[in-house]
């Protein structure tokens, strides 16, 4: 399998534990990544906000690069998978958008790449094959699968699962070994880049979800999105300080237990440092 | 929001507005009824980050209370999770609704309302407007300066992240080969959208 990899800002920025953990789980189960090269920003969360065009043509730049090399994309940041899921939808429903949008890049926009998520992208592998992978299973780790509100709703648009309750992620951290908590908030809003706009109410928001994770004893929240992973880990401890509470559970990508448990080394893939809050007491339970 | 509405008015100044937002957005905002559904499942609004709640801002719409609408918080404050979209039972994208709005509100130059976002959003496309990238630490950079009311609020991010944060955060923008790219998109759109 081999794909057009659409890392996006994040992922080389701030948020390179996903990044290496998302190529090291992609190489333990033979997936090819080509890096689109020259890639540009997706736009979000603003291109969508100053104009409807300018959001469509901002990904579309990118993923025409995709179409012209005959390749699906992956894109693991939620916020870069649906722009471009977005810009698929309107090519494929409205010929006069294509049209606009093919103008506003200057090359012709054809919507025949698929865009995959991480986690579709991974699931499609099979549970069986990620199973044979595995070299250290997870085993007595509780784990919560946060997917995000990005990669299931609007369910008509984006759907990689069930909008309420997917389950995508959770089999994913069955098959290697962890045991998947059954938690309400799995698709609950974080809050994303409200956080650079109303402080207050994100934090009210991300705190919602690290709260219920705690509840339903979770020893870990795994995340596929890079603003979810921020809101909730490097946001841990003011939330803690703003709502008197005492939240000390690590959020990592579920690709970093995923290639952990495949045979990576927590260096390689930054599950030691890559984070704000600490990991030592995961890594102590799953070594 | 003045708290007497007169309908009549509004029907005969705005009784076209439900019908120009279906052309922005796509979206058919009279086949809302109503039932609050949008409005339950939104954290932002639970968390008080809204001053008008999702279904009244469909209403506001429905009655043609434009001004008042454009001049929400609300329009600013939605980040698109869509879980109103999912559970619409008259199948509306609210998001998209809200996104309309907002363009809407920008082009009349109506941002005070929730001048935080219109910075935010200002400062985030100079900057992948200039580098092709988002660059982070300019961007937080000037979020900083320009923003009111939170210069000092990251420090209750505690020690510990701060260090790792400031650690993990490049320096200096990224590069690429194309940085105009984004440029030359943003230019073509506006001729584009001048066009109709």
């Amino acid at each position: 399998m081999r794909y057009a990899y659409f890392p996006g800002c994040s992922l080389h920025s701030m948020e390179t534990a996903y990044d290496r953990s998302v190529k090291a789980v992609s190489k333990h189960l033979g997936i090819e990544l080509w890096e689109i090269p020259d890639w540009v920003c997706c736009g979000a969360s603003s291109a969508h906000s100053v104009g409807h065009l300018v959001g469509l043509a901002i990904p579309a730049k990118t993923l025409v690069k995709a179409e012209k090399e005959g390749l699906d994309v992956l894109a693991p940041c939620a916020a870069c998978w649906q722009r471009m899921v977005w810009v698929n939808h309107e090519v494929n429903t409205s010929p006069k958008m294509k049209e606009k949008i093919s103008k506003a890049i200057e090359e012709e926009i054809k919507g025949t790449s698929k865009i995959f998520s991480i986690i579709d992208g991974l699931a499609a592998v099979g549970m069986e094959k990620i199973s044979h992978a595995v070299k250290k299973p997870l085993k007595g780790l509780k784990v919560a699968s946060y997917y995000g509100c990005y990669y299931v709703k609007p369910p008509k648009v984006a759907h990689i699962d069930d909008p309420e309750n997917p389950q995508l992620m959770d089999e994913m951290m069955k098959a290697i070994g962890a045991e998947a908590v059954d938690w309400p908030f799995k698709t609950e809003c974080c809050g994303t880049s409200l956080i650079f706009q109303d402080l207050d109410t994100t934090l009210a928001m991300s705190k919602k979800v690290i709260e219920m994770a705690v509840k339903s004893g979770a020893d870990v929240i795994v995340t596929a999105c890079p603003v979810c992973e921020m809101n909730l880990d490097m946001r841990m401890a003011q939330i803690n300080k703003r709502f008197k509470t005492s939240f000390h559970i690590p959020v990592v990508y579920f690709t970093e237990l995923m290639a952990y448990a495949m045979g990576s080394t927590p260096q390689e893939i930054g599950l030691d440092k890559g984070h704000c809050g600490e990991t030592k007491s995961l890594l102590a339970k799953i070594s | 929001m003045s708290a007497i509405v007169n309908l009549s008015q509004l029907h005969k100044d705005h009784g076209d507005f439900a019908e120009r937002v279906f052309k922005m957005s796509g979206q058919d905002v009279r086949k809302c009824y109503q039932c609050g559904k949008c409005s339950a499942g939104c954290s932002v609004h639970i968390f008080n980050g809204m001053d008008v709640s999702p279904n009244r801002v469909m209403r506001m719409i429905q009655l043609g209370m434009e001004q008042e609408v454009l001049n929400t918080r609300s329009i600013w404050a939605c980040v698109l999770c869509s879980t109103c979209t999912a559970r619409c039972p008259r199948d509306i994208d609210i998001p998209r609704v809200m996104d309309a709005l907002r363009i809407e509100a920008k082009k009349r130059g109506i941002t005070q309302k929730f001048k935080n976002a219109n910075v935010f959003h200002d400062v985030f496309m100079n900057s992948i407007i200039k580098y092709g990238r988002v660059y982070e630490l300019g961007l937080f950079i000037g979020l900083k300066l320009k923003q009111s009311g939170n210069l000092f609020a990251d420090l209750e991010m505690g020690v510990p992240a701060l260090i790792n944060a400031a650690t993990r955060l490049p320096k200096f923008p990224p590069k690429v080969k194309n940085p105009d790219e984004i440029r030359k998109i943003v230019e073509n759109c506006k001729r584009i959208e001048g066009e109709k």
